[in-house]
């Protein structure tokens, strides 16, 4: 193992920050090291999706990603979605649906979550399923993670027509 | 893998430069995820080869140039005139891995499961391998052997070229799998040329049940010059038990997997004709 200083400098969650870090260090354990412990140690393999985190945007797993290909990019992990006292959209409605049970998958099922809602415009299954399609619930409570995620989907998109009709109507 | 160094040329020559010095001691790193799979006692320097302008997806002349750095979603998600790459793209791993794995990734070492190999074979590709200067190599060249014996100086890849459909040209392939993101079982692919019904030209190809992707040139024989109907497709299907070693694996007996890549490239010669006659886009 070497002892070279090396960093790496990304923005996290809105700043940018410089990290000392290892050529071979794992940016989950970079992110958990600095605070950063929503972001779930699970499989450690890219199997289990508990440590998704978003990367320009994109949701992947930290696990398989080393810190150093972070330089120069933005990483978002659950704590930019959400707080135990402010909880987005997603996160109350799992509330509401009783879905978490140990809890631990939940921060990467937000994260892909957070992923789509950002990216995409309509939520057809086929869609919500090739986003979630990395992140396993080993209570297996998916059905109610389907029922939060629906819910937070349909409200997003009956949402989205209005704000841009508003947008147009302004512009008149 | 270990990883005593970390680097990132913001050129191709650089890049090259950098590997060549390295020789063993260097790795080319894109996505990266492989790496962490890859057992190895002596560390190596990574050579971030994701800042290099090789991202992108362009339709070219007869061509789709897909950079080599390209993810896997970027090439799922486009869309281009009787574009066939997204099928499969579709069905690798996960959304997450599907998000930093690129193109380049999975076929300059070619692990035996691999889909990717299997697909530019059937669609006869074009592989782009810098050394300087670029040069262009056939799918059928670049897979004879293990790819990465192209790599050791320190040349790298650098585009996937995908000929553009002709119309009466079609594409199918299937990865069976046992579950959705689970490494394939077999994969197969077909490229058809249709006229007036009967089969032109044909290339199939196999991977995974088999100990390296390869043509299945019995099969492809089987093909030619008859017409493109479903009994035509058992019977050359049948042909793929003499075309490849099958191997079993994960309880699955050699025949078993023979079997189930009969029943692959039956059901991916269909959509192939289907895709030839006119699909639905």
């Amino acid at each position: 193992m070497t002892t070279t200083t090396h960093t790496v400098t990304f923005t996290i969650n809105g700043e940018k920050k410089t990290f000392a870090t290892r050529p071979d260090e794992k940016l989950l354990t970079l992110l958990r090291r600095e605070g950063y412990r929503g972001t779930k140690y699970g499989c450690g393999q890219g199997t289990c999706g508990a440590c998704t985190v978003l990367l320009d945007g994109r949701a992947t797993y930290a696990c398989l990603l080393y810190a150093m290909q972070a330089e120069g990019r933005k990483v978002r992990t659950i704590e930019s979605v959400g707080t135990f006292d402010k909880p987005g959209e997603f996160q109350k409605e799992l509330v509401a649906a009783g879905a978490v049970q140990c809890g631990y998958c939940i921060p990467g099922m937000v994260m892909s979550a957070t992923a789509l809602m950002e990216t995409e415009e309509v939520f057809e299954d086929e869609i919500v399923k090739e986003y979630m399609d990395g992140n396993l619930c080993r209570c297996t409570g998916y059905e109610k993670i389907w029922v939060a995620l629906r819910k937070t989907l349909d409200k997003q998109a009956s949402a989205k027509p209005a704000a841009k009709k508003t947008a147009k109507g302004a512009k008149k | 893998m270990k990883l005593s160094e970390f680097i990132r040329p913001a050129t191709l020559a650089e890049a090259r430069k950098a590997l060549r010095a390295l020789g063993p001691k260097g790795m080319p790193l894109a996505g990266g995820t492989a790496l962490h799979f890859m057992q190895g006692k002596t560390p190596v320097t990574a050579v971030d080869v994701t800042r290099l302008g090789l991202s992108y997806i362009r339709q070219k002349g007869n061509y789709f140039v897909i950079g080599a750095a390209t993810p896997l979603s970027d090439i799922q998600r486009y869309r281009g005139p009787r574009w066939a790459m997204h099928e499969i793209c579709r069905r690798i791993s996960t959304h997450q891995i599907r998000n930093v794995s690129t193109i380049g990734g999975n076929i300059a070492r070619v692990f035996p499961w691999a889909d990717l190999p299997v697909v530019l074979l059937a669609m006869d590709a074009r592989l782009v391998i810098y050394s300087g200067k670029e040069k262009e190599m056939t799918a059928d060249e670049y897979f004879s052997a293990q790819p990465a014996r192209l790599f050791r100086g320190g040349d790298l890849l650098t585009a996937v070229k995908i000929p553009v459909l002709k119309a009466h040209h079609g594409f199918g392939s299937v990865k069976v799998t046992r579950n959705a993101a689970a490494f394939s079982l077999a994969t197969v692919a077909a490229l058809l040329e249709l006229k007036d019904g009967v089969i032109k030209a044909a290339r199939v190809a196999a991977g995974s049940a088999i100990p390296f992707p390869q043509r299945l040139k019995p099969v492809e024989a089987a093909l030619v010059g008859k017409e493109a109907v479903t009994a035509v497709f058992k019977e050359a299907a049948a042909a793929a038990g003499a075309a490849a070693k099958w191997v079993g694996g994960e309880g699955m007996s050699a025949d078993y997997i023979r079997q189930l890549a009969e029943v692959s490239i039956l059901d991916a010669l269909e959509r192939a004709a289907e895709f030839a006659r006119g699909r639905a886009e």
